[in-house]
């Protein structure tokens, strides 16, 4: 299909970037500097591209939701980054890495971005020890690594349980500089509200100053989206209260094609569900299963006195804990991919073994803390320990923590090319909100090193490919009338919510999408339940759009705007991924179909019929269409996913 | 507002260096009131007074160290003043924050300290310098040098006899005087200037005269009003100090995880024992 | 547990603020702190009493930085160690009067309600906060062996999220802990080494120049960080100045 070329240079495997790198067009120094590029968001992804593109010489305009780059939620990514660098010689390669990502993503990834992302990994390490990341070390000085899920080799950096926020303060002190030096412009607390496309070319944006309600237009020969993932569509996810799928949906609705928008992360460990006033779920992060074993007792009315409080996890002896992962998965025990790890937690909760409100397994260290002594295990893990007792008021180094599965992250995105341009030519997508590199599933630790290599070393050299032609091409003034037309429909949408005027707060009808999402698509999804889903979507949509209650300063800091303005995008991607979700019928990585699994539980692909990108066009008034792009595997053998 | 243009840290800095001089300075002024002790009419306190304020190195230290308390004062003030300045609108709850001891409370006991130092000056240093009357100490053997010099002229006649009979009434007043007041037939002591006149007539320059600090410590401290004051203020130093010495370590960056503690146990002893030193001596001369 | 709340409103920068008494029933220990306002607020707006109170929060596990409150008298609340976020409801007691206000320093004018302009964080570390790497051409990563407890201390000092609450604790509403944070960080580092001389001198003259008030070492700051950096770091930056200024030759 023509609309969908996805651009992947010719050459075996591992020469592909270094061909497209030797040929690409670059832009003379003094060119440089007559090219604006705008860069949304400033996450890992977006604050690297944008401290490298306005290193680079690029006139950089960056944008935030937040009072400063350094609040993304990048920066809430506790356990570590992958890289191949193979320092303690276990066996690890640029080829391993590769395969492991594949074959993480259930084979639903495209095969050249994910070897160009192994192979740039190692540079992101080298970049961020350069910026002065304090990554941890051993005696010897030399950097230490350990191992995530879905990998038998130890090639996880680490910066104790806050690496993502090493890593993002690294961009950002990048970042920091460039701003000092004048290259990059930084617009902080705006929120992109529409693209502006030109020409069929994105050629700028609309923002809106949450302080002072302004729209602005903003100018750009090109635009960079690395605004995050969709996963508070489901309201209680690991994500910031403010992450959005918004401006990813924005453009969407000007003709970027929406990829995968089904694939959802489930992540095992999170701090299980209390009350209904929750307004979010923290995190475990995965590394915990290094040293940590999951387990539920095998007894049901041992689950039962504990769900009552009559016993305690220490009262149940050894022989009567099943430590589930271990017994399913031998080989990977209790480090097996996050899929897999949150349906077994679902497995058990199901059939009545789960602890604490019944929806949560304990995550247990008492053996770690026995091998290796308390010391050692507070060292490693020591502040989430600490994050862990302030939110649940328990010790776990005396009780075992409970954890509960929770949306944590999103493979779908917008979809990309080779060069990560999305449909819309000269509109890039990069990190957490492009679908690229993860398949079906991301393997932990993987995300971090995908924000930086797109942001790093992938968009400075494909955006100044894009950008070589556009050096013809004068700046547009925002006068121009598709900058009318695109505030003018903003400021249209901010006036239909604000007129509504209803009795529903923004805040419960997006707790009612989450409910929605989260029963019928979430871990375990049928045919019933996605077409039950779709009406009730539509339900809370229509609600919105009549009922809705906002506190109608428009003119100064209204957060409950921002959050309408957020669901009414989100209420659109909800009924998209359900609708993506009923299209794939098979299972494969975080789409769990429950009509198609083994006899075992275990997820069962459809290759023959499935092997392809589902691209969403968006269709104004009508039900969005479907394009595939066919996955090729041409170097890696399609295999079922094995972790026993 | 920045009332002075240099870097805060730098401003910091010059204020640590002067206290740190006062810190070098404290054990021994403390050293020398502990003299006052010593059950020897005086000897060694008088001597080391002497010497503090005879000596031409000491008199110039004296000046660095009051231009040390100036600035010190001066520039914590206009520090205090721009600080004050970095929050123009104050919480409506008084901050609850732990804080290290005494930290707080800096200015005010810095100012409080301040007032007990014009006291002190009032007392002795103006004294000494001759603003405000205090009392004197004469060496009886400056007496019986000077008469034995002017009797040596007259024997030399160099004087005449009217001259000699004046000496020889002169010398029975000052001796009168001198069972009265040198007890221990060292010195004539505790004399005001009213006693100076009366007992060494108009030529008691010639005697070398001193101001009296032994006497009047000693009678200061018989006064129980003045003890309360002098005790609080040493109370007051004493908390001063306690965050003093600290903060001058860890401006000058030798605080570290290694040897923070101990400099933090050195400072809490330092801010005790001098304090105590000088508290000692009131207690000492009031109930002893 | 039933709440008084005197809260602290301001319509926008240059409105003049006062505080508004709310009273909240029945709030569930296990809620946490903003958890508690997000009640708060629904009732402001479900019964039409006022706009809702505007406070910064993302992430709200305790790593963006983004929360911040004082509350009765102290920077995220009684609890140590943590943030406005990470605070729940079973450290206050029934009945309680809570007044939050939001941080107070000249560098940080109120936005409105709760919400402060922390963008003075920023343009310190636009000053100088970085090492100038720029991206590509750098050595391996194992190519400088770092000694394990200096890599682990710049760690710690690292940790700062940038939340202000050094600031806002400070009686002199100064920012040294959080600058020092950062300029002990690479000053421990090999790689920050070669900049650390003028890093620390500009770092410090663009917090003097953006209003911050000086360091006392009262120590506030440490008591207060929720990442809990400690006062050494600004021991280290006051070393790291004083070489600068006397040792290096750079001017």
């Amino acid at each position: 299909m023509a609309t969908l070329n996805s651009k992947i240079p010719q050459g075996s495997l591992s020469e592909k970037w270094t061909n497209y790198k030797a040929s690409q067009k670059l832009v003379n120094p003094a060119n440089k500097r007559k090219l604006d590029v705008i860069v949304v968001g400033t996450g890992l992804a977006g604050a690297s591209a944008a401290a490298s593109l306005g290193a680079l010489g690029f006139n950089v305009k960056v944008f935030c939701i937040q009072d400063s780059p350094r609040r993304a939620h990048s920066i809430a990514a506790q356990g570590g980054i992958n890289a191949a660098k193979n320092y303690p010689n276990d066996g690890d390669s640029i080829g391993r890495l590769f395969y492991d990502t594949i074959k993480g993503g259930d084979y639903r990834a495209r095969e050249a971005n994910v070897y160009r992302l192994a192979e740039v990994s190692n540079n992101i390490i080298d970049q961020c020890v350069a910026q002065g990341v304090p990554f941890a070390r051993d005696y010897s000085g030399y950097l230490a690594n350990r191992s995530f899920g879905g990998a038998q080799v130890s090639r996880t950096f680490y910066a104790k349980g806050q690496t993502g926020q090493q890593l993002l303060l690294g961009a950002y002190s990048a970042l920091s500089k460039q701003i000092k030096e004048g290259t990059v412009k930084l617009y902080t607390r705006r929120e992109m509200e529409n693209l502006v496309v030109i020409d069929g070319k994105a050629r700028g944006i609309i923002t809106r100053d949450l302080v002072t309600g302004k729209l602005e237009r903003w100018f750009g020969h090109c635009v960079v989206l690395a605004t995050g993932g969709y996963g508070n569509v489901y309201y209680l996810s690991t994500n910031a209260m403010g992450s959005n799928g918004s401006a990813a949906v924005q453009c969407y609705k000007k003709g970027a094609y929406f990829a995968n928008p089904c694939y959802v992360q489930i992540h095992p460990t999170c701090i299980p569900v209390h009350g209904d006033y929750q307004s979010k779920l923290t995190l475990m992060s995965e590394s915990l299963r290094n040293d940590g074993r999951i387990w539920v007792p095998k007894k049901l009315e041992d689950a039962q006195a504990i769900r009552e409080g009559k016993k305690t996890a220490n009262d149940i002896p050894e022989e009567d804990r099943d430590y589930y992962l271990e017994r399913r998965y031998p080989a990977f025990g209790n480090l097996v991919p996050r899929d897999i790890a949150s349906r077994a937690a679902k497995e058990r909760c199901d059939a009545g073994y789960g602890v604490g409100t019944g929806k949560a397994v304990f995550l247990d260290f008492s053996s770690a803390i026995n091998r290796l002594g308390k010391d050692k295990v507070a060292e490693r893990y020591g502040n989430l320990f600490q994050m862990y007792q302030k939110i649940e008021d328990e010790n776990p180094y005396e009780t075992p923590m409970k954890i509960y599965p929770a949306v944590h992250y999103t493979m779908g995105g917008l979809w990309v090319d080779y060069e990560l341009q999305t449909t819309i030519p000269g509109l890039f997508a990069a990190g957490e909100c492009n679908f690229s590199d993860h398949g079906a599933n991301r393997l932990g630790a993987s995300a971090l090193m995908q924000g930086l290599a797109d942001g790093y070393f992938v968009l400075p050299y494909t955006v100044q490919n894009y950008l070589a032609a556009e050096i013809y091409n004068q700046p547009i003034p925002t006068t121009h009338q598709e900058f009318d037309k695109a505030e003018d429909e903003v400021k249209e949408r901010i006036a239909k919510i604000l007129s509504i005027k209803g009795k529903t707060t923004v805040d419960t009808l997006q707790k009612e999408l989450g409910h929605v999402m989260w029963e019928y698509v979430g871990m375990g999804r049928t045919k019933e339940g996605l077409q039950k889903a779709l009406p009730l979507i539509e339900n809370v949509k229509q609600r919105f759009w009549s009922d809705v209650r906002v506190d109608e300063s428009e003119d100064c800091l209204n957060p409950e705007l921002e959050k309408a303005l957020r669901l009414a995008d989100h209420l659109e991607l909800a009924s998209l991924i359900a609708r993506d979700a009923l299209q794939r019928e098979e299972s494969c990585g975080g789409h769990f179909r429950e009509e198609h699994q083994t006899e075992e539980g275990e997820a069962k692909r459809d290759d023959e019929n499935f092997m392809f990108v589902g691209a969403w066009e968006y269709k104004e008034g009508a039900e969005p269409q479907m394009h595939k792009e066919d996955l090729n595997y041409e170097f890696i053998k399609v295999q079922t996913r094995n972790y026993k | 507002m920045k009332l002075i243009k240099l870097a805060s840290i730098t401003k910091k800095l010059a204020v640590g260096a002067l206290a740190a001089f006062l810190l070098i300075f404290l054990p021994f002024h403390m050293g020398m009131n502990l003299c006052i002790l010593r059950d020897d009419g005086g000897e060694w306190y008088r001597n080391v007074c002497h010497f503090m304020g005879t000596n031409y190195i000491v008199k110039c230290f004296e000046i660095v160290l009051l231009l040390c308390v100036v600035f010190h004062i001066v520039l914590t003030f206009i520090l205090w003043l721009e600080n004050r300045a970095a929050r123009p609108v104050r919480y409506a709850v008084s901050q609850k924050s732990k804080t290290h001891q005494g930290s707080k409370w800096m200015i005010i006991t810095g100012g409080l300290i301040f007032v007990f130092l014009i006291l002190h000056f009032i007392n002795f240093y103006f004294a000494k310098t001759g603003l405000v009357e205090g009392k004197y100490v004469v060496k009886v053997e400056k007496v019986q040098k000077a008469f034995s010099a002017k009797a040596m002229a007259i024997q030399q006649g160099q004087m005449k006899e009217a001259d000699m009979q004046k000496l020889q009434k002169e010398y029975m007043s000052i001796m009168a005087a001198g069972e009265k007041l040198a007890s221990d037939g060292k010195y004539y002591v505790n004399l005001s200037k009213q006693d100076l006149q009366t007992y060494f007539g108009e030529n008691v320059e010639e005697y070398d005269y001193e101001p009296d600090f032994y006497n009047m410590a000693r009678d200061l401290f018989h006064n129980p009003l003045y003890v309360i004051i002098y005790l609080l203020s040493f109370v007051i130093l004493a908390i001063h100090l306690l965050h003093g010495v600290v903060s001058v370590f860890q401006t000058y960056g030798l605080m570290n995880e290694k040897y923070s503690k101990a400099i933090s146990y050195l400072a809490i002893i330092y801010a005790i024992v001098i304090p105590l030193g000088f508290a000692i001596v009131p207690i000492q001369v009031i109930l002893f | 547990m039933d709440l008084t709340l005197k809260i602290w409103r301001q319509e926008n920068a240059k409105a003049k603020g006062h505080f508004e008494t709310y009273k909240l029933t029945d709030i569930s220990p296990e809620c946490s702190f903003l958890e508690m306002l997000d009640i708060l607020n629904e009732q402001l707006i479900n019964d039409n009493i006022a706009h809702p109170v505007c406070f910064d929060n993302d992430c709200r596990e305790g790593i963006c930085g983004m929360c911040g409150l004082y509350i009765n008298g102290r920077p995220h609340g009684p609890d140590e160690g943590v943030t406005t976020c990470q605070l729940h409801m079973r450290r206050f007691h029934d009945g309680d009067t809570i007044t939050i206000e939001p941080w107070r320093a000249k560098p940080f004018p109120v936005i409105k309600d709760l919400v402060v302009d922390r963008s003075a964080f920023d343009k310190i570390i636009q000053a100088g906060g970085y090492t100038s790497a720029t991206t590509g051409g750098v050595p391996d990563a194992n190519a400088i062996p770092i000694p394990k407890h200096k890599a682990d201390e710049a760690m710690d000092s690292a940790s700062c999220i940038g939340c202000g609450a050094c600031v806002a604790a400070c009686k002199n509403a100064s920012a040294m802990l959080f600058v020092s944070g950062k300029v002990s960080q690479l000053a421990l580092l090999p790689q920050g080494k070669t900049e650390a001389a003028i890093r620390v001198k500009r770092m410090v003259k663009k917090m003097d120049e953006l209003g911050f008030g000086s360091c006392t070492n009262t120590f506030a700051c440490e008591a207060e960080c929720p990442k809990q950096l400690k006062r050494t770091n600004i021991a280290r930056m006051n070393r790291e100045f004083i070489c600068a200024k006397v040792c290096s030759e750079e001017k």
